[in-house]
């Protein structure tokens, strides 16, 4: 598997990537070893789904294979579950397209 | 050197099964092909579809484009075109197409055999000639280089990117150094992950060519108005982690390998043989995808699903690959190979080399999942008026 | 507006038959399990599903996934409205599991329209064939409830009639659409309902047709349609050709001297209790008849030079032909020749039909079914 495997629980699919895929489903609690800390995770996260590894602010893009896959929309601590709520596409935007031509 | 059991066809690289394809016009035609299909043999094979009568000619040429790719496909030993008779899609040109092949066709106008009931007999007699005509070849020892891999996802969840795509993409690989030729298409899930392929181009035609087809494809969905979020990525890829379009294409394009992107087609275009990997511009939306490319000439098309998609195609078998542990056991009769050992630990290349065996055994003759039961989904891509206002640039 | 009004009511003859009264007052002529897939995925277990049982239809479509906007709730409204159409009396969603529309909430939104619900999803009930079986199981039941519905002396008066006049060919123009026209004459003044499919005609006539709308509403909207199909390709082009060569009296022909009460979206319900509805559908046979059938139309007449001899799963088609070569040609696939009758034959044939007799392609039973689609798959 492409990546490095974070404690059994997380994989870390490129070293400059700001989140983690649980490789298992993981209760609140659990422990990711991240850059010499423990990410602590703030809430059960499903199988195949992202924690926060860094501290992370609305416009601030969210990194995972090396590339960016999108941009916070909230405050996001490490942790914290990072998924459509908190964390949106920049591309294929008609919705934005539209609100322009309204504005 | 790999190779697997084929039929070698007269003109064009071997078949790995050997249909008698009956195939519709339009949809008016369509309910009579599939009534002859399902009275007759099962290597008798329909190909269903909603196309109208009578569309703007853009979308016309489309479908007939397909639909004689279809006709033309390496598994197709024979095939009977059926039409109304009024349409504007040129059965003949179909039928053409597929003689030009070297394959023996017949037409059916019902129209001209005097109505439904009349049609479904008379389509029938003619498909068990056809069928007749064709029974009796046996398959050969080919070349795996004659094989052309079509490559599909659907269905895709966090374990699409990380087991079951990479996996695949080692199979392309193995093929493409064995000479094949591998193709992967459904350009909206390259939004976000274009730039990795555009590096990989042979050279700035295909390069550019490549972005713009992205740039298409992003402009018409956007002309929506809305947010791709719900299509791109749907509930059950959101459900399975993925979080935004580019998350799924950044997972979804190594499922090619890792070799230079030596082309890119139109949708339903020839892809050629020998010629390693080439990209095809279609829908993301399986069934239209997988069309395009079995009218392309892919022989065997790989489909991986991490949620699990179960579906198939009435001409090219379907090998089902999933990287989720859940799906391989819950529906592990649906599912062909279980990548999912990957997150365990079990190398990428290992895995892609037992698809890769999955692959040449498939292409000599071994059933699919989707070949068992039947399941044999068939659907054109049809241009929409706003892509054909787009296509005109006066949207 | 133009059409003629205190017209003098027609004597229909034979025309009382039996016919099942819904919860919602409707009449229906059919008592149909639907089993409708929510994406193209699932429809080769729906039609499975469907084949199990001599009172179910399948309604197997090409779309439920990789669509957004107005082209996803299109596809939506049109299965949820199908499935109240008065000839179903329950529905069975067959979903995938991860496809954008949702089969289990859809479910929930058919049922809360008051008709009989189930669902089953490939991959909740893990694979084909545990969800074939879960379907066969749940149509059983649903077969068995509709086996109970009342089926009550009804009239024209009780039906919803769904009308598609699909080519625009001289023969049908001079021929077909007329007599077709007179009948919706007669229907209307009977108390039935009309709906009426094939909008794209009205482009270049859109004043014209804007006069013919009851309300001012309906004029906006019928002018709305018609600027949105100028230089517009439709996906029938030939109605395009001919509705700019002909004069408008010919193009609406269907619509009788009727004026239009009520203007619907593709897939929408129709809520008018009497009179003429439009519904913003194009004239391709299989798209309109499924527009018409979720518009709540229990029969359909589809005029077609052609020879379209394909019916639909949800509503008997009955084919009107003024063509004499395809009256000739097709013969056991259409129900009226045109060229040899008058509006009276085709209403004894609606209440045949709606007594339960056969139509033309219901003997044969080779059905198509689409749903009509404005934005690209993605």
């Amino acid at each position: 598997m492409k990546g490095t495997v974070l404690g059994d629980a997380g994989l870390h699919m490129a070293a400059q990537d700001n989140v983690v895929t649980a490789i298992d489903d993981l209760d609140a609690g659990t422990g990711i070893p991240y850059d010499d800390r423990t990410v602590e995770l703030a809430e059960a996260i499903p199988f195949g789904h992202k924690v926060a590894l860094v501290p992370l602010e609305p416009g601030d893009a969210v990194v995972k294979y090396g590339e960016m896959i999108g941009e916070a929309v909230e405050p996001i601590a490490p942790g914290e579950w990072v998924h459509t709520h908190n964390c949106e596409s920049r591309r294929g935007r008609g919705d934005r397209t539209a609100d322009r031509e309204v504005a | 050197m790999a190779t697997f059991d084929g039929y070698p066809r007269e003109s064009g690289p071997a078949g790995v099964r050997n249909y008698v394809a009956v195939i519709p016009i339009s949809v008016t035609a369509s309910p009579v092909a599939e009534a002859v299909a399902d009275r007759t043999a099962a290597n008798v094979s329909a190909t269903p579809h909603q196309m109208g009568t009578d569309p703007p000619e853009a979308a016309r040429e489309q479908v007939e484009r397909t639909l004689s790719g279809v006709a033309c496909n390496p598994n197709v030993g024979a095939a009977l075109v059926v039409s109304l008779g009024t349409e504007t899609v040129d059965a003949d040109a179909v039928a053409n197409a597929a003689a030009a092949a070297g394959r023996d066709v017949e037409t059916l106008s019902v129209r001209e055999t005097g109505g439904t009931a009349a049609a479904v007999d008379e389509g029938t007699e003619l498909a068990r000639d056809l069928h007749a005509e064709i029974t009796d070849r046996r398959r050969e020892e080919c070349d795996a280089s004659e094989l052309v891999f079509g490559v599909e996802c659907g269905g895709s969840d966090a374990t699409s990117g990380i087991a079951a795509n990479p996996a695949v993409g080692a199979a392309c690989d193995r093929l493409i150094r064995d000479g094949g030729t591998a193709t992967f298409s459904e350009t909206p899930e390259f939004i976000g992950a274009e730039h990795v392929l555009a590096e990989r181009c042979v050279d700035e035609a295909v390069r550019e060519r490549l972005l713009e087809r992205v740039n298409h494809r992003e402009a018409t969905a956007e002309l929506m108005d809305v947010d791709l979020r719900g299509a791109q990525p749907s509930p059950g890829n959101q459900e399975g982690g993925l979080t935004t379009i580019e998350e799924k294409s950044l997972g979804a394009i190594s499922k090619g390998g890792t070799t230079p992107v030596r082309g890119i087609v139109d949708y339903a275009e020839r892809l050629p043989v020998g010629g390693g990997l080439v990209l095809m511009d279609t829908p993301g939306y399986d069934i239209e995808s997988v069309v395009g490319k079995v009218a392309g000439g892919a022989q065997v098309v790989a489909f991986t699903t991490g949620r699990g998609s179960t579906t198939g195609n009435p001409l090219a078998p379907v090998i089902k690959v999933t990287g989720n542990p859940k799906t391989a056991d819950r529906l592990a009769a649906n599912m062909d190979v279980d990548a999912s050992g990957v997150i365990d630990g079990e190398p990428i290349d290992s895995v892609g080399e037992r698809i890769y065996r999955t692959l040449l055994d498939v292409a000599s003759g071994e059933r699919t999942a989707a070949e068992r039961r039947q399941l044999e989904e068939f659907a054109v891509n049809e241009l929409q008026p706003n892509e054909l206002a787009e296509l005109r640039g006066d949207a | 507006m133009s059409a003629p009004s205190g017209a003098p009511r027609r004597r229909v003859p034979g025309t009382s038959f039996d016919a099942y009264r819904r919860s919602d007052g409707r009449v229906g002529v059919r008592n149909r399990v639907l089993v409708v897939p929510s994406v193209i995925c699932s429809h080769l277990v729906a039609e499975r599903i469907a084949a199990e049982h001599d009172h179910a239809v399948a309604a197997p479509h090409d779309h439920g996934c990789g669509q957004v906007g107005d082209d996803h709730e299109r596809t939506e409204r049109t299965l949820l409205n199908l499935a109240r159409n008065p000839n179903i009396a329950g529905a069975l969603v067959v979903g995938l599991g991860c496809e954008h529309l949702q089969s289990g909430p859809f479910a929930d939104r058919i049922g809360e329209r008051g008709v009989a619900v189930r669902e089953t999803a490939i991959q909740d009930a893990g694979g084909t064939e545990p969800c074939v079986e879960e379907g066969v199981a749940a149509t059983a039941d649903l077969a068995d409830a509709a086996a109970d519905a009342d089926r009550a002396g009804a009239g024209l008066a009780d039906l919803t009639v769904g009308v598609v006049s699909s080519d625009l060919d001289g023969s049908t123009r001079a021929v077909a659409d007329p007599l077709v026209g007179e009948a919706v004459d007669a229907l209307v003044d009977a108390g039935a309902r009309v709906i009426v499919a094939g909008t794209e005609r009205l482009a270049p006539h859109t004043d014209a047709a804007a006069d013919r709308a009851t309300t001012a509403d309906v004029a906006d909207a019928i002018c709305e349609v018609g600027k949105r199909h100028t230089g517009r390709p439709g996906n029938v082009r030939r109605i395009a050709r001919h509705a700019a060569d002909a004069p408008f009296d010919e193009v609406v022909g269907v619509w009788g001297s009727m004026n239009v009460d009520e203007f619907i979206p593709y897939g929408g319900r129709a809520s008018a209790d009497a009179g003429v509805t439009l519904v913003d559908s194009p004239a391709r046979f299989e798209e309109a008849a499924t527009t018409l059938a979720a518009a709540g139309a229990s029969v359909v007449i589809h005029v077609t030079a052609d020879g379209v001899p394909t019916g639909h799963p949800v509503v008997p088609v009955l084919k009107v032909t003024g063509d004499g070569t395809t009256a000739d040609a097709l013969a056991d696939d259409m129900d009226l020749d045109a060229r040899g009758a008058d509006a009276d034959a085709l209403l004894s044939e609606i209440a045949r039909v709606a007594d339960g007799g056969r139509t033309a392609s219901e003997e044969h039973g080779l059905t198509s079914f689409a749903v009509s689609r404005i934005g690209p798959s993605l």
